[in-house]
């Protein structure tokens, strides 16, 4: 028989030890789920997607700037989409013809509903109240979880549409006896023409303005906005730059000038977190967005952390544990912001509202119900300390 | 030349270690084949897609192997006992190894905790099965050309019957004893070791002196064992910790935990939370708030939590059908649902369990998942509704849900809902559509109310989901909205038209804003290639490999229908139609001289057969028993093994027909699962499908009468 060199040994040696690898202790997967899958889910321009003609629930751009070729820029979110002549979007609504950009969900909504305002959700506005609710088509996210994915991933002629003129929209919320209109479900910031014209009949009729929105907006068309916006709540899906690129296809530093520019502007507004396990579960990315959010916005405005569960793409995920909502929650309080929810839970107490100075029980929420109300005015009943909100 | 006969060949012992060879390497094959399939179902949607896509591409790469086996001996003899030794050594680690890289690739690839559209999950499968399944191709006519060196008229019908051999006893081993007790890397471990020693065996005089010929060996046992080691560690949940892990022969059941909650996935998917305390309320209040005292109830799969908020109705009794013996316990384990006073739990199919009880009930309540495959279609068919409204007392009330929607109704799920309402309205004077986080079907003969809080605070029944949210979530105005959209008129999902099945494929491939479209285009484009390319003969096999897994998906869906889905006996028809060609091909090989006579014979009685099915399940359906089915698979396998040989034979046994006849077969059956699937059966029910296999087979009839013979 013949003997083996010592080649051979250390080819051997070397052949049976890296089949024996994976016998080592540590785990095989990563806990990070950053690190998996595709970076990046931004959207992209539909080319030559347009339709051939407008239709009559066509609006030329708010915001938009004209470049040579008759190419255009769509000036209202940070998608800044350049589109050639024949081009569509990122959100779906917006088309260049022949060197205009035009929205095509003007007046012509998808979905018009009557919710408790609570639903939005907007804990400090005009609690008890209803919200004239209306979407149209599209959206400049792309997240993998989103609820209304029927509408917010359309375009508008796909759908089967209403049609509800800016002044229609304000006469039926007066008629349903709605103190406010929402702009909500899909993603109002890519109907911007429709809703700011409705915006403006409808505070010449002393009805709210609601913006319901990823807050993926560009600072001049929200000024413009906030002229006639009373209140808002932004969704800030994470505070880490890369899970925006992969859950949502967005960037996390436009929402948080949104949110910027909404307090400086005196915009009532709520922030909403859906805490999605494996990605928004990350007790210190918590903690810095409170810092942040203390140090730029201030403690007053209310924060919900509300739960997952499975939707959409995202649905091989469990959903959030009950005790990560609770911790992460009383993290937001010890970290000094002065009311913050627990959301998609029933009956948790921290649904309910607690005056920020004496801690005393001031609204309690079941569901949409509100049984105990303990502010009079914009004060605490118990310690007369003013509670941030429109009440 | 005389041929040689079977002991002259048998006198060879390195012929036999190749046989030998040849059965364990169909053992390894299908086990490595069927325990694919069950970890492309845990990373995947469960859906007949994703089934078909992987025995498609399994079957096509396997027959482009076949090819290549053949192309590379008519280019170059390669054919040597040496190689034949490397590929099964490479095969013996190629198994676990795809497993492995199934399990790990998934969240590399996609985006964890995603679901994946049609393009991507088809791309996932074929790269990650060709390196198996094209060696897998490549070996069996390779093993052949070996054999050959040694006994040049050792014919292809015989390496085919040695194969189907060892995939009978591998589909039969793993179907009745591995998938009961052990993991998957278990399965692939014991199906591999016969492969291992085997090969060792075809070590020449040569090879046995050199010190490091034990390498290659010892590697592919490491592998495999060290596979086994990693079962846990490679279904590590990225939240929470892995508290239960169990391999069901209706699939992978694991209990995550993550703080206090406790969630059940099944195949992937999270299906249980102790945590979902509003599903939970809306499947319980919403029928059972419509009658004054339920007092018998039957739960048709349960739901976390469910069992808590029936014990307030404080009923006689519960029964609770659920298919997978497995999950129950777990259930309670894990409190995921409460063994109340009067539970009993039943592990049947359900539609076994209303064939045979004379029960009565007063509430059925109804949990299934969506319709997307054949077993879960028929719990929404005109036929089960039927059976359910039978088993109801006079003010009986059923309650089933589907997929609910936000704010808006799409159109495939309009069409859902209209097809469902369809379905169900003419069994019952009310049916009552609530869109809550499911849409909810409520049906009776008795009037219905959508006032569910206020029945409940009449009842005293304390809620805490529906009590605070209902009024805003369900308004008045949804209502409206959602019965506003169904179109009554719908056509009805049934047994033998799974309508619904359509619609939830419409579904699928919207929701990922895709379409079938290009790939129906390339393999229209592929297949009319294939065919203008091929000889005639081959084009008989062809159609009789389409034939044959058109036949099993068909005979195996029909057999739910009528006698529900029980794991023992589908895993039986599949056996069934595997050992069918054993004797088959036997025959075959006697009878072959006949040529094409007995070629387009053998095509007469399958056409025959065809018809004898599509009468019995049109008209004689309540004569059918299982063994009718049994026997129907056998005939058919029988018939379609039968024509291998002679279709060989008048091809002249070359090396390059060999392998045109195997790929022929490989490629047609890869097809027929595919069309007969997800194609004909949800678009054209049943019978017409039964029927267009008819129309194909006159097709492959007529070329098989154009043969001309050289012999």
């Amino acid at each position: 028989m013949k003997t083996i060199n010592r080649r051979q040994f250390l080819y051997l040696s070397a052949a049976i030890a890296s089949t024996a690898l994976p016998l080592r202790p540590s785990p095989i997967r990563s806990h990070s789920c950053l690190a998996m899958g595709s970076q990046d889910i931004r959207g992209k321009i539909f080319k030559g997607d347009a339709p051939k003609t407008l239709w009559k629930w066509s609006k030329e751009g708010f915001s938009y700037k004209k470049l040579p070729d008759k190419k255009v820029v769509c000036g209202i979110c940070p998608n800044r989409c350049l589109l050639s002549p024949g081009d569509r979007s990122v959100c779906r609504s917006k088309v260049n013809m022949d060197g205009t950009l035009y929205s095509l969900t003007y007046g012509n909504p998808c979905s018009v509903n009557v919710d408790p305002i609570e639903k939005k959700p907007l804990y400090h506005f005009k609690p008890r109240s209803n919200a004239f609710s209306i979407a149209a088509a599209g959206c400049n996210f792309r997240c993998l979880n989103c609820q209304n994915w029927e509408i917010s991933q359309a375009k508008p002629e796909e759908l089967n549409n209403v049609e509800l003129f800016p002044a229609d929209v304000v006469n039926s919320a007066v008629h349903s006896g709605s103190k406010s209109i929402a702009y909500t479900y899909s993603e109002a910031i890519t109907f911007f023409e429709y809703m700011i014209d409705t915006a403006r009949i409808a505070r010449q009729n002393h009805i709210f303005n609601l913006l319901i929105s990823n807050g993926y907006i560009n600072t001049s068309p929200l000024l413009e906005l906030c002229k006639v916006l009373d209140a808002a709540n932004i969704n800030l899906k994470s505070y880490e730059d890369a899970i925006y690129r992969k859950l949502n296809g967005g960037r996390l530093q436009p929402v948080l000038n949104t949110l910027k520019t909404l307090h400086e502007q005196g915009v009532h507004f709520e922030i909403t977190t859906l805490v999605v396990p494996g990605y928004i579960d990350n007790v210190d990315m918590i903690k810095q967005m409170c810092g942040w959010i203390l140090e730029n916005v201030g403690p007053d405005h209310p924060l919900h952390f509300t739960r997952f569960t499975p939707q959409y793409k995202l649905n091989r995920l469990p959903p959030t544990p009950v005790s990560t909502l609770a911790q992460f929650r009383n993290l937001a309080v010890k970290e000094g912001i002065h009311y913050v929810y627990v959301g998609n839970f029933p009956l948790h107490e921290g649904a309910n509202t607690y005056c920020h100075h004496c801690h005393k029980l001031l609204i309690e929420r079941q569901g949409y119900d509100i049984p105990v109300y303990n502010i009079n005015g914009n004060r605490c009943k118990f310690c007369n300390t003013v509670i941030p909100g429109k009440w | 030349m005389s041929l040689p006969t079977r002991s002259s060949i048998l006198k060879n012992k390195l012929t036999r270690t190749v046989i030998r060879v040849v059965i364990a390497t169909g053992i390894s094959s299908v086990i490595t084949q069927l325990v694919t399939i069950r970890e492309f179902l845990t990373q995947f949607s469960g859906n007949e897609f994703t089934i078909s896509l992987i025995l498609f591409s399994w079957l096509i790469i396997s027959g482009g192997g076949t090819l290549l086996a053949g192309f590379c001996q008519n280019v170059r003899h390669t054919a040597s006992i040496r190689l034949l030794l490397i590929l099964s050594v490479l095969l013996v680690c190629l198994s676990p190894v795809q497993i492995l890289s199934i399990r790990l690739l998934r969240d590399v690839v996609f985006t964890h905790g995603t679901d994946t559209g049609f393009y991507p999950t088809f791309a996932f499968i074929f790269f990650t099965v060709t390196p198996y399944a094209l060696l897998i191709g490549f070996v069996l006519p390779f093993s052949l050309f070996v054999i050959r060196t040694n006994h040049s008229g050792y014919s292809g019908t015989r390496m085919y019957i040695t194969d189907a051999i060892g995939d009978v006893a591998g589909g039969a081993l793993f179907s009745f004893a591995l998938v009961y007790l052990v993991t998957p890397f278990q399965a692939v471990f014991l199906a591999n070791l016969p492969l291992l020693v085997f090969s060792y065996m075809l070590r020449d005089s040569k090879s046995k002196r050199h010190p490091l010929f034990i390498l290659p060996f010892l590697l592919s046992f490491f592998i495999l064992f060290s596979c086994m080691l990693l079962e846990r560690k490679t279904l590590l949940p990225a939240e929470g910790k892995l508290v239960h892990y169990q391999e069901s022969r209706y699939g992978r059941i694991s209990v995550h935990q993550d703080g206090e909650q406790f969630t059940l996935f099944k195949d992937g998917i999270p299906v249980f939370s102790n945590q979902n305390l509003s599903l939970a309320e809306e499947i319980v209040h919403y029928p059972l708030a419509q009658i004054p005292h339920p007092e018998r109830i039957l739960v048709i799969s349960a739901e976390g939590g469910i069992m808590d908020e029936i014990e307030k109705y404080k009923p006689k009794s519960v029964d609770l059908v659920e298919l997978d013996p497995e999950l129950t316990p777990i259930l309670f384990t894990y409190g995921l649902i409460k063994n109340i006073e009067g539970l009993n739990v039943i592990h049947t199919d359900a539609r076994i369990f209303l064939k045979k009880t004379d029960a009565t009930y007063d509430a059925i309540l109804i949990n299934i998942p969506e319709p997307e495959t054949y077993q879960l279609n028929r719990y929404f068919t005109v036929q089960f509704f039927a059976d359910v409204k039978n088993h109801l007392s006079k003010a009986g009330i059923v309650s089933f849900s589907v997929e609910g929607f936000d704010n808006y109704l799409a159109e495939p799920q309009r069409e859902k809902l209209s097809s469902l309402y369809a379905t169900v309205k003419p069994q019952f004077n009310n049916v009552l559509l609530i869109p809550g986080q499911r849409v909810f079907f409520l049906c009776s003969d008795n009037p219905l109310t959508a006032a569910i809080p206020g029945s409940l605070d009449q009842k005293n029944i304390e809620t805490r989901y529906i009590k605070g949210f209902f009024s805003g979530n369900i308004t008045q105005q949804r209502m409206e909205y959602v019965n506003s959209q169904i179109d009554s008129q719908a056509p009805v999902n049934t047994d033998v038209s799974p309508r619904l099945m359509r619609i939830m494929f419409s579904q699928w491939f919207k929701k990922f804003s895709t379409s079938p479209h290009i790939f129906a285009i390339l393999l229209i484009v592929f297949l009319v290639i294939y065919i203008l390319r091929t000889t005639k003969e081959a084009f008989v096999l062809f159609s009789t490999g389409w034939m044959t897994m058109g036949c099993e998906t068909l005979v195996i869906f029909a057999f739910q229908i009528f006698f529900g889905y029980i794991y023992f006996q589908i895993g039986l028809i599949v056996t069934v139609f595997l050992a069918g060609l054993l004797p088959g091909a036997f025959f075959g090989e006697k009878l072959k001289g006949k040529g094409k006579w007995l070629l387009g014979g053998i095509d007469i009685l399958l056409i025959v057969l065809m018809a004898v099915f599509i009468i019995a399940v049109r008209y004689w359906s309540s004569y059918l028993n299982e063994i009718s089915f049994l026997v129907f698979g056998f005939m058919i396998s029988l018939l379609c093994g039968f024509q291998f040989p002679i279709a060989l034979y008048l091809e002249r046994n070359r090396p390059s027909a060999v392998t045109r006849i195997f790929s022929s077969d490989l490629m047609g059956a890869s097809l027929g699962t595919l069309v007969t699937s997800v194609v004909c059966i949800p678009f054209v029910g049943i019978v017409n499908t039964a029927i267009i296999l008819v129309i194909f087979k006159i097709i492959s009839l007529i070329v098989a009468f154009t043969i001309h013979e050289n012999h």
